[in-house]
């Protein structure tokens, strides 16, 4: 059957091939994949769990966690992280954990398990935070379960930040607006349509609590200089919110240039096939050695046939006809397409918010910090060691909660 | 494609393979056994026949399963008693297969509940041109505690019943044990003196497999409730093993013709059935599983067995692990194997230090840096515990240390 983009790309496992797949783990004593996780899933635990058939306990373990398992498990470039050291690696392959968590959290959902709760009393004080984006989300359950109220500002009409610009095909709509749901249920407030900075001033909000979180992400894609001005260039962000927004309900043109080679790159390149544009082409800057995308991602564009070119670098733009030259090589590139989509990487939009940024973060000397005290930075935002992934924003979100709780002195 | 002579002679019948369907749902009529036949059995156990008084009057459903991770079938609950045919029908079954098929063996299973049956069934499978008879001793699910395993665990009445079998027929008979007994060698002895030729072990193992959690019920359900019946299936193979052996190491019983059953499904079982002493074998639940095809790779695989242990003949093999099971006080406990770790081959998932701490003696030293076991001599008992839980098979048998003041020497111990 022709894959849809409305229609999850990868099939869940089924009650028997997720306790095939649990059978295949090693049950190591000292679980390499418990230990890889930036958002500090524990995958040793929950995968046996699954072996033992106890598919309620496994969903806590998940669940209790990551307000975002759901998610988590559909996009999470797991073969860097949790599959990385698996000794089944050793046998054969890796055990897919992150299909594994996809089928405890489906089931959690399936049942209505409840396992989010607020585990202190309210304790007077309240956060606003900036964004509804991954770190967002899991700040706001942190803090809540601690006791704090929680005001979150999106700016957009939905919820849930650049997690709407992943295609409906790698994370359905329908997942991210039951893990919020879970997470208003345990009475974060969300407030929508609120630009802070625009709306409302930064100022106001700061009044309203005792701390303000940015986590506005990087929600605007960037354009190189050579194609600016050109009606035939979309940027890559732009075009995957239309698209999921329509549910794919678009007609695209046959001969496509795409240019970058990140997940965001592979995919547009993968909605585009999914849409039915005949020709896909990807030209990228780095070689494939040293590709930025996951292999995941990589592999499914490859697979419905986009053509990718690695190691060349635009150099000259004519309307529809971009030149490329190779980084290493003495090559020349010259293609001529409908249309021309840049995924060259993404920046946060924070006009009047009071950031100073350095290469897109806010780099203080303290990871979360600003030079106001009463505000914080999350996600994208933060310079923090880890991945702009959504399991980073999770394990930034988590460390921000938990710096604010200890400045605010924690319990009341 | 390998090709050696499978043939046994058992009873004084000579069978083109050991490969029989036992008595069960598997051989319930004439369609079956011929395509049994078709697909290469050497022999047919056609589904006990009983007495015509007898109303079969089976429930609705009857299985159930026993499942391990993802491995369906490790064990298999049957509540299905006999034959439900008229016995005509069975009879004339019997009648056409020995016609279409003379040079597979067909054997007639049959049940009385008095002498007088018993007698009268024997002298008319006989006349429908069985090879061989089997006393079904032993089916634990049946309704009338005159028939089944309620007769097989009594020596005296399987005696009195094989006599009466013998004066119906004159053909080689065997009787069909029941392994809901503490020791099968009485039994085994009493049908003997009663005139059976050779015996059948085991039939099923009384069970319950698994508990409705809702319901509180046991599986399968039967209008709200569930009985006690027979296990079978790989599960079985051990406790199948050990009553061949048994009665085997009986000085008595030592020369004794048995049909092995219990949990056979391929060619390594068949093996090790006719290495504890089965000349022929007998399979039912891997058939439900899989169908009759399973005799292929069971023939075969057999063959390339006999090929690897240099013998033309499956008799040369027959009972050769007897005399290497012995009663554990007689065993050599002069000496300690200590394991060996191939670290090439060791995948570092650290099962075998927690088997060993849990549940051994805590002699496993685990190197929580480079993630690798090594042997804390002192504590280590030599259980070898720790090569049966690793995944990929790095850990054996190494270093032998003979106990204080013990007289055996390294070099005379057979590992």
């Amino acid at each position: 059957m022709k894959p849809k983009y409305v229609e999850e790309l990868e099939q869940g496992f089924t009650p028997l091939t997720v306790c095939e797949e649990a059978s295949r783990c090693l049950l190591c004593l000292d679980a390499p994949c418990s230990k890889a996780c930036p958002a500090g899933t524990d995958p040793g635990k929950f995968i046996r769990s699954v072996r033992f058939r106890n598919f309620k306990g496994a969903a806590e373990t998940v669940r209790e966690n990551n307000a975002l398992g759901a998610i988590c498990a559909r996009v999470c470039p797991t073969e860097k992280y949790c599959q990385l050291g698996c000794s089944r690696s050793g046998i054969d392959k890796p055990i897919d954990i992150g299909k594994i968590q996809r089928y405890i959290t489906d089931f959690e959902e399936s049942i209505g398990m409840d396992i989010l709760r607020v585990e202190n009393e309210d304790n007077g004080k309240s956060i606003g935070i900036v964004g509804s984006g991954p770190s967002a989300l899991q700040a706001s359950v942190e803090l809540r379960k601690l006791g704090y109220k929680v005001v979150v500002y999106e700016k957009e009409e939905k919820l849930g930040g650049t997690l709407r610009l992943i295609p409906e095909y790698r994370l359905p709509d329908r997942i991210i607006d039951v893990e919020i749901e879970r997470i208003k249920k345990i009475g974060v407030e969300f407030k929508t349509k609120v630009n802070v900075g625009k709306d409302i001033s930064l100022e106001e909000i700061k009044n309203r609590h005792d701390a303000i979180i940015i986590a506005a992400g990087f929600s605007k894609g960037k354009c190189l200089d050579l194609f600016k001005n050109n009606d035939n260039v979309e940027i890559a962000f732009d075009f995957l919110k239309r698209i999921k927004e329509c549910k794919g309900k678009e007609k695209v043109s046959n001969n496509i240039l795409v240019i970058g080679g990140g997940d965001v790159a592979m995919d547009v390149n993968t909605t585009l096939k999914l849409l039915g544009c005949k020709n896909v082409t990807d030209v990228v800057y780095e070689e494939f050695c040293e590709f930025k995308a996951s292999k995941k991602e990589l592999e499914s564009a490859q697979r419905l046939g986009v053509s990718i070119i690695d190691g060349y670098v635009p150099v000259e733009v004519n309307n529809k006809e971009v030149v490329f030259k190779h980084r290493v090589l003495d090559a020349c590139l010259k293609i001529i397409a409908d249309k021309i989509i840049l995924a060259v990487g993404q920046y946060a939009d924070v006009e009047n918010l009071n950031l100073k940024l350095v290469k897109g973060e806010v780099n203080s000397k303290d990871v979360y910090l600003t030079d106001d005290p009463k505000v914080f930075v999350a996600g994208d935002l933060a310079h923090s060691p880890y991945d702009k992934t959504v399991v980073g924003g999770v394990r930034t979100g988590k460390e921000v909660a938990h710096l604010i709780d200890s400045k605010l002195g924690g319990k009341k | 494609m390998i090709n050696k002579d499978l043939s046994v002679t058992f009873l004084g019948v000579k069978f083109p393979n050991p490969f029989c369907l036992s008595s069960s749902p598997v051989g319930n009529c004439y369609d079956m056994c011929k395509k049994a036949y078709e697909t290469g059995w050497g022999g047919v156990v056609f589904k006990t026949i009983g007495p015509k008084s007898y109303f079969i009057d089976e429930v609705s459903p009857r299985f159930d399963k026993l499942n391990k991770e993802s491995t369906p079938f490790i064990g298999f609950k049957n509540m299905e008693q006999i034959a439900e045919h008229s016995l005509e029908e069975n009879l004339s079954d019997l009648r056409r297969l020995k016609k279409e098929f003379p040079n597979q063996v067909l054997i007639a299973s049959i049940m009385g509940n008095d002498e007088e049956t018993w007698e009268d069934l024997a002298r008319k499978v006989e006349e429908a041109g069985a090879d061989m008879i089997e006393m079904n001793l032993s089916c634990p699910q049946m309704t009338s505690h005159a028939m089944g395993s309620d007769v097989g665990t009594n020596p005296e009445l399987c005696k009195k019943y094989c006599q009466a079998v013998k004066r119906g027929s004159s053909l080689p008979m065997m009787a069909k044990m029941t392994p809901n007994i503490t020791d099968m060698v009485p039994v085994a002895l009493a049908c003997l003196e009663g005139g059976a030729d050779g015996i059948a072990a085991i039939n099923t193992i009384k069970s319950i497999c698994n508990i409705d959690l809702e319901k509180k019920i046991g599986l399968p359900i039967v209008d709200g409730k569930s009985a006690i019946s027979g296990y079978s299936g790989k599960a079985v193979k051990p406790v199948a093993l050990r009553f061949i052996q048994q009665m085997r190491q009986d000085p008595r019983l030592k020369d004794l013709q048995i049909s092995g059953i219990g949990g056979i499904e391929t060619w390594e079982d068949a093996a090790e059935f006719i290495l504890v002493g089965s000349t022929t074998l007998q399979v039912t639940t891997s058939i439900m599983q899989y169908g009759y095809r399973i005799v292929e790779d069971m023939k075969n695989g057999l063959m390339h067995y006999m090929e690897e242990q240099h013998v033309d003949s499956l008799h040369e093999l027959i009972g050769l692990a007897n005399k290497n099971i012995i009663p554990a006080e007689n065993l050599n406990r002069d000496y300690i194997v200590r394991p060996t770790f191939d670290l090439d081959k060791c995948v570092n998932c650290g099962r075998c230090y927690i088997s060993c701490y849990d549940g051994a003696h805590q002699a496993i030293v685990w190197d929580a840096e480079k993630r690798t076991p090594s042997l804390n001599k002192d504590k280590c008992v030599g259980c070898l515990l720790c090569s049966l839980v690793c995944p990929v098979g790095a850990i054996s048998k190494g270093e032998i240390t003979i106990k204080p003041n013990r007289k055996t020497k390294i070099e005379d111990i057979k590992l």
